[in-house]
């Protein structure tokens, strides 16, 4: 049996487009009840009648105890971090996000170093992924407090809550 | 269940780009390989398990036409594609199909060929997998910083980070115990003809001096993107016995997801999974297997791991989750040589997924050697002493989804 690899030495290289966009997603509409909240400062989570915990963003169904979540709670814009990364400076061209250069698109200022953080908010049992802001990234450490930077304009979105920031300067 | 063995393994090289190759001709290079080990050929084999990580590869449906090229047309086929575990998946399925007596040879194959597409790591591939929740967070006025800070970026590389984060907090281990496990799996990849990266005598300080991509992991951690595929050929009891010298039985097996750990799971919403480093499946799933292979003690009982670790902290973290270490102390064993070749409890001989990364093919090869340290075929990475019982790992992406396999060198 002759292999096609003996007579052709390299694949082709075919192009083709991909409309990644065209997907129907089944989700529920529980960040709606999240930046609802957002909006008025809130930061809103769900509270598992099984296991005690109040999970942020609210979920409709506990990950442990399989459990319904109906009730919500408040919790406090104060928290403390679990986990932090930190990025090198931004440098432009070095890096893009589907084709895309985040310099270009203004979404990170060249030189910018980001510290991604989880936080777990004061009366909360979860991490939620943000960004720390206005901090030394020397400067951080696990069990740092810190509090919820708002948006200037608050319109019920996500990016209504920018990051967090350190409680003490 | 029947006893039931591994009897050929075979792989092809696994490298950047095997531009000379078709998928298909580069699963029929590992598919020769594997019967050719087994002293058989494809007419002897009943049934056949494929994979490779759904959306990757750039070809859609390799299941339909994949049983002409490696001459089994006509044979049961079944594609399996489970993420990061499809290798480990793949060689469940070929197991239990033995196991249960509805077939006596089964024949496993698994593969990856990243360069086939355009993007490196097969980003359009992972796109595939996130798009749908990504979309409905945007559409929730998820700002762009906050998307490629905390949501996008890297995808298994991004989740992975926190991961290591959240041990190295909790355990004590330093960016040092990461460079050291990094070294020590490109050491042992230069002894395996079949690795990807290969670098003889690699030193901590030399992975030490790449650029630091997302503190705390280096350039010199991550794993790279491969082309490559592998293949087991599974057999019942007595023909084992008839074809192999020395088959590599299964002891135990068992696979289990726990809740979603990704930074934001499922529609956007919050997660109970405080650590992502606890890995909850990965317990379960070695508890069970253990019980199956009636192993009481793994610390003890167990002579080899091959752990799926794409990044030096996973290879800690899981050591522990399969209770080959107290919790929290693999890391000082690591320090003492003991998971080194001549050591106490070798891990990833072979170079583990750290220097070779064919996605489907990875979980699959971890099975495919430890199979080789039982039947004493590793040639150059052997293990110093013999190997009596090995431990196989999966690991899939960040839905935490874990195969176990234990093999030993007696049936149960």
């Amino acid at each position: 049996m002759g292999y096609i690899k003996d007579e052709i030495p390299q694949t082709m290289m075919v192009e083709g487009d991909w409309q990644v966009g065209a997907y129907r997603y089944k989700a529920n509409r529980l960040l709606e009840e999240y930046t609802q909240g957002l909006k008025q400062k809130k930061i809103i989570g769900s509270l598992c009648l099984g296991c005690g915990k109040v999970i942020v963003p609210p979920r409709a169904i506990c990950g442990r105890c399989h459990r319904r979540q109906e009730e919500r709670r408040e919790v406090s814009p104060i928290g403390t971090i679990t986990c932090f990364v930190i990025s090198p400076p931004v440098v432009r061209g070095k890096y893009k996000l589907f084709g895309l250069d985040p310099v270009d698109t203004g979404a990170l200022k060249e030189g910018e170093i980001l510290v991604p953080c989880f936080v777990r908010f004061d009366g909360s049992d979860s991490n939620v992924a943000c960004l720390l802001l206005n901090a030394d990234p020397q400067k951080v450490f696990i069990g740092m407090r810190v509090k919820a930077v708002w948006a200037e304009k608050l319109e019920g979105k996500m990016s209504d809550l920018e990051g967090v920031e350190p409680l003490e300067k | 269940m029947r006893n039931t063995a591994i009897i050929g393994c075979g792989q092809t090289p696994h490298r950047a780009r095997r531009r000379d190759v078709s998928v298909a001709e580069l699963v029929s290079e590992a598919v020769s390989a594997a019967l050719e080990d087994a002293g058989i050929t494809m007419k002897d084999v009943d049934c056949i398990f494929s994979g490779n990580m759904q959306g990757f590869g750039g070809i859609a449906q390799p299941d339909l036409w994949l049983g002409d090229w490696i001459g089994a047309p006509g044979k049961p086929a079944i594609r399996i594609a489970t993420g990061g575990t499809t290798g480990g998946s793949v060689a469940h399925g070929a197991l239990y199909a033995v196991a249960s007596g509805m077939y006596d040879i089964a024949l496993a194959v698994a593969w990856e060929k990243h360069s086939d597409s355009k993007e490196a790591g097969a980003t359009t591939g992972l796109a595939h997998v996130g798009m749908g929740n990504l979309f409905h967070a945007l559409s929730y006025g998820l700002s762009l910083k906050n998307l490629i800070a905390t949501t996008a970026v890297g995808a298994a590389a991004g989740v992975a980070v926190y991961q290591a984060r959240f041990y190295m907090h909790r355990s004590g281990a330093t960016i040092e115990h990461l460079d050291m496990v990094a070294a020590k799996d490109r050491r042992n990849a230069a002894k395996n003809p079949y690795a990807h990266l290969r670098w003889p005598n690699c030193q901590p300080e030399d992975i030490a001096k790449t650029e630091m991509i997302a503190y705390p992991f280096r350039y010199g951690h991550v794993c790279p993107a491969s082309d490559g595929a592998s293949c087991i050929v599974v057999a019942e009891e007595k023909l084992a016995k008839k074809l192999c010298k020395k088959p590599a039985w299964l002891l135990g097996l068992a696979s289990y997801s726990d809740e979603e750990n990704q930074l934001q799971s499922e529609n956007y919403g919050g997660v109970g999974v405080l650590d992502p480093s606890e890995q909850m499946g990965c317990r379960v799933s070695a508890k069970k297997a253990y019980a199956m292979a009636g192993i009481t003690d793994p610390q003890k009982e167990i002579d080899l791991a091959e752990i799926y670790q794409p990044f030096p902290s996973q290879e800690l973290i899981f050591a522990e989750r399969l209770g080959l270490f107290d919790d929290g102390t693999a890391w000082r064993y690591l320090e003492k040589g003991e998971t080194d070749i001549n050591g106490s409890m070798p891990t990833d001989l072979s170079g583990g997924v750290n220097a070779t990364n064919a996605i489907g093919s990875s979980a699959l090869q971890r099975v495919l050697e430890c199979a080789l340290q039982i039947m004493g075929k590793a040639g150059e990475h052997q293990a110093a002493k013999p190997v009596h019982k090995a431990i196989a790992h999966g690991w899939g992406g960040v839905t935490n989804y874990i195969t176990v396999t234990i093999l030993g060198d007696s049936p149960r």
